[in-house]
């Protein structure tokens, strides 16, 4: 950090104070540290330290069978683990030149879409608690813990489900999955409703978030951003509609996008994002079709022929991908993930440009990182 | 009955001292305990929690729970802080909490030691907390106390001047700055309907002297986690509380004194009015609770610029106001008028301030929507399925 | 500012809402603002607790007989068994040739991930419902044989458990279950 002082003559006092957050403190999300320069109440410079949360998640993999491998994927995005399975899944499946069922990718996209859901409600509940707004979080927190108990009537855990198998799925859902979710559907609206009524048009929580760390689409695009990060700044690319996977080319569903690229068009694009999941995993529900989805795989240990396959998907916080190599023995031979709030992070210093400290809370929230993916 | 000079205070005023500033410290604690758990209990009701439920019926013994556990943890002294200024800086928060509470009347004659200049006095001894807060921020030796230590400063220097000048223009209007005077001022009419203008600038102010979200900058918890309070535990840390809760049943008690008529209602007479006095106090506390369980948090600027080119200016309108008002010797309404006008005033500032971002908000959603329309137009075209 | 006032609305609305029907219940209990009730809060159906072995009510002796499938599956490698001959087998009282001697699980590093009920040929490990294990000192989750038959038994009466094999004969005839059995795992 040197450039810090640019224009203080040279036996001045220093001005700039430096401020250790993290990783230990409430509104880091997690053990992200970060050392703000600070003069006053304004951030001069920001460094990011990660790594405190660091498993060697890619080397435990290589340690690994193929079907143990998907436990580790639950841990990584821990807020979307539905996600992470299903883009390990499909990465070995296409290595295998798997065919899934029907049954299955519908389930898969079901569950999918339900845990983005998930994610950003969780994420519109700590963007109310970084701005100091304490209800919206309970609110949105009613509609996860909803979903949450969805995903443990059909996997048997609420976080950690380890339910989708190479070449389809654990076990078929329960008997009452479809009216159940249609039921949760609505329960979600009122929620994501009730909230936004609350948050998303307060003039306080706008005077916060409106304007701050607005980054051009050249620059998102520059810095790598994917997600919803990169279409608050206006760039309409979204994995599902770009390169459909899965059977997403079947929805009918639009991307929302932002136009300023700042904190708020962040927090409302994922409020969007909500309804346009919602609406996915209705015409999935309408179109599921029966058959089998346990794997013909059975419960036999996988040899994958020797071979590298690079797969993504669009996680609720941007684009993920695995690049799997496999040297044709049970075990992979090396992983590597690109974790979308990994990349989202190496924007933080622009737009912690000239910030203040209040504001540096709200754009890390903003980002909506989750350590267990940007460490691994 | 000049409490300061003891010296030629008979022996039963003395004693009547003594013996009420006991009370006071007892009634004091009682209501700080009631408003922990009202405040726990309403903030789980507007959050649909539970809130505490366990010790005693309902909860009702989790306050004193709390206490005993503040009590008897240990309080951590950091090695590098100020020990002194560490120690002080409390004690200087409470007793400027509970001084205050000296010459606010809860009836006519239930208060310690009435006095002439009471809204004054107040007034005074309220911004003297201020200074433990900075203290306490400087001497715990830690950033963030020192961070929070300065945004107290500013924040309750700043809001201190529309409160004193709302203060001054009820004191215009009854004539007095002792408070049973204002009170009894208020016998045909409350000073909330011809001062609406001061009611509103005084709860913000208020809101801000005693943070209160959204006012709550010189400790966020998400930002600078805790502010002055963040390296002090145990009894410490519970007398920094104990002074918060006091300061706003101070601020909700001179609400209702200064603008809803004190203990003056229908059918009670004499100390009996205490029984409308505490109602009102405690709806005033409930709607802050009610503030609190809504509202998002400032930005220190923003709560700045709030503070000098809002409140201040409107306070001292509120003054001019009230002063006209009593030198032409107009009738009460038309001071509730030109009162009004000045809400109006204040109510097209913030609208003013906080409509930019709003604006913009519907620009960028109109955008959206015709950005969204177009690619749907686009879409309708068969389009390239692409796999991985 | 309308908006201000309007998300003042809608907390006063949840709060009449929250006074009809909080929705957190009080851990363990399951109650409501007027009481709690001293049940526990339900589990659904397939809910993965800790993992137990299961009791053969027929033969009364265990169904594992320490193949090691599971714990060579184990993704974090926190079980351990012995093997040993099985005395009723040679009185003729049960088909099974071995039968586990001892068995230990550190539920400290289990994931709870269900890998080795699913890989378990013969319905030997269930995942209980059983959640609530904690302890003060590191080891005292450290279960053997007992605990583990103990846990299952509980969790068979409970939930008046089948063998998943006998339940697959039951719903869908004999050959998908003979299918399951064949697609046995290879080690």
């Amino acid at each position: 950090m040197t450039q810090i002082s640019e224009n203080r003559t040279p036996d001045a006092e220093p001005v700039e104070m430096l401020l250790n957050m993290g990783p230990q403190h409430p509104s880091t999300h997690g053990v992200f540290r970060m050392v703000l320069w600070v003069d006053g109440e304004k951030v001069v410079d920001v460094e990011p330290h990660i790594g405190y949360l660091h498993r060697g998640s890619e080397k435990l993999c290589e340690g690994e069978q193929y079907h143990q491998v998907i436990t580790l994927f639950d841990r990584l995005d821990y807020l979307a683990n539905f996600n992470n399975e299903q883009v390990y899944c499909r990465a070995v499946e296409k290595l295998m030149g798997l065919e899934v069922s029907e049954r299955s990718e519908y389930i898969r996209v079901i569950l999918c879409e339900l845990n983005r859901i998930a994610s950003h409600m969780l994420f519109l509940a700590t963007m109310g608690l970084d701005a100091g707004a304490m209800t919206p979080s309970m609110i949105c927190f009613r509609g996860r813990e909803r979903i949450q108990a969805l995903f443990e009537s059909v996997s048997g855990a609420r976080m950690m489900h380890n339910y989708f198998r190479i070449g389809g799925l654990k076990e078929d859902v329960p008997d009452d999955f479809v009216p159940q979710v249609r039921d949760l559907l609505k329960l979600i609206k009122e929620d994501t409703d009730e909230s936004d009524r609350l948050l998303s048009f307060n003039e306080i929580f706008l005077a916060r978030l409106k304007n701050i760390a607005a980054i051009s689409a050249e620059d998102a695009i520059d810095f790598g951003l994917t997600g919803p990060c990169l279409r608050a700044s206006g760039v309409d690319y979204d994995v599902r509609k770009a390169a459909p996977y899965s059977v997403y080319d079947r929805f009918d569903f639009d991307i929302p996008v932002g136009l300023d690229g700042d904190c708020w068009d962040r927090y409302y694009l994922r409020v969007q994002e909500i309804y346009q999941s919602v609406r996915i995993v209705e015409q999935a529900l309408d179109q599921l079709p029966d058959g089998e989805v346990a794997s013909s795989l059975g419960r036999r240990l996988i040899r994958p022929p020797a071979g590298e396959v690079y797969v993504r998907a669009e996680n609720p916080r941007g684009e993920i991908g695995v690049y799997l190599i496999s040297d044709g023995s049970d075990r992979p031979y090396r992983i590597k993930v690109r974790p979308p709030s990994f990349c989202n992070l190496s924007a933080l210093k622009l737009m912690m440009k000239d910030c203040w400290i209040a504001d540096a809370v709200v754009i890390l929230g903003a980002l909506d990182i989750v350590l267990g993916e940007v460490d691994r | 009955m000049p409490a300061t000079i003891l010296l030629t205070v008979g022996l039963a005023d003395f004693i009547w001292i003594v013996v009420g500033l006991f009370i006071m410290f007892t009634v004091l604690s009682v209501v700080v305990l009631s408003l922990t758990l009202l405040e726990r209990k309403l903030l789980a009701r507007l959050q649909l929690r539970l809130g505490p439920t366990r010790t005693g019926p309902m909860g009702v013994m989790q306050p004193i729970a709390d206490a005993f556990k503040l009590i008897l943890k240990e309080d951590i002294i950091p090695a590098s802080s100020e020990k002194a200024i560490f120690w002080v800086a409390p004690i200087i928060v409470v007793v400027s909490a509970f001084m205050i509470w000296v010459t606010i009347p809860g009836t006519q004659n239930a208060v310690i030691q009435n006095l002439d200049l009471g809204l004054f006095y107040i007034i005074a001894f309220s911004v003297i907390g201020i200074l433990g807060l900075v203290l306490a921020g400087w001497g715990s030796a830690n950033k963030y106390g020192t961070l929070g230590g300065l945004r107290a400063a500013a924040q309750l220097i700043s809001y201190e001047i529309p409160i004193i000048m709302v203060a001054i223009s009820v004191g215009m209007l009854a004539q007095s700055l002792d408070m049973r005077e204002i009170v009894n001022a208020q016998g045909s009419y409350i000073f909330f309907l011809v001062q609406p203008l001061g009611l509103v600038l005084f709860f913000i102010a208020g809101l801000a002297e005693v943070g209160r979200t959204p006012f709550d900058i010189y400790f966020a918890e998400s930002e600078i986690v805790g502010g002055p309070f963040v390296e002090y535990s145990g009894a410490h840390w519970s007398v920094f509380f104990l002074a918060e809760y006091i300061n706003t049943f101070a601020i909700a008690a001179l609400t209702v004194i200064l603008f809803f008529g004190g203990w003056s209602g229908p059918g009670l007479s004499g100390d009996w009015g205490i029984i409308w006095f505490l109602p009102k106090v405690y709806l005033v506390i409930m709607v802050i609770f009610w503030i609190r369980g809504t509202f998002p948090r400032l930005r220190i600027d923003q709560l700045m610029a709030f503070a000098w080119k809002v409140m201040v200016p409107m306070s001292f309108l509120s003054v001019v106001m009230t002063a006209v008002y009593l030198f032409y010797g107009w009738p009460a309404w038309s001071l509730t008028l030109m009162s009004s006008a000045g809400l109006f005033v204040v109510g097209y500032l913030i609208y003013k301030r906080m409509t930019g971002p709003t604006k913009l908000v519907s620009q960028t959603r109109i955008r959206q929507q015709a950005l969204q329309d177009q690619r749907r137009a686009a879409s309708q075209a068969p389009a390239e399925a692409g796999g991985d | 500012m309308f908006n201000c006032l309007k998300g003042m609305l809608v907390t006063l609305v949840s709060t009449m809402h929250g006074l009809r029907q909080p929705v957190t219940r009080q851990y363990p209990d399951s109650g409501n603002l007027l009481g709690h009730h001293p049940e526990p809060t339900p589990v659904k159906d397939r809910f993965m607790g800790f993992p137990a072995l299961t009791w053969d009510e027929d033969v009364q002796e265990p169904f594992c007989t320490s193949c090691m499938v599971c714990i060579r599956q184990c993704p974090t490698q926190c079980m351990s068994s012995v093997m040993k001959d099985n005395p009723l087998h040679e009185e003729g009282k049960s088909s099974r040739r071995k039968i586990v001697d001892s068995f230990e699980i550190n539920l400290n590093r289990c994931i709870l991930c269900g890998i080795c009920v699913e890989v378990c040929n013969f319905d030997a490990i269930v995942m209980t419902h059983e959640h609530e294990m904690s302890d003060f000192s590191r080891n005292a989750i450290r279960v053997d044989l007992p605990i583990l038959l103990e846990n299952g038994l509980k969790f068979q009466k409970e939930t008046g458990w089948i063998p998943p094999t006998q339940r697959a004969k039951v719903q869908k005839g004999g050959d998908a279950a003979a299918e399951t059995t064949a697609a046995g795992t290879e080690t």
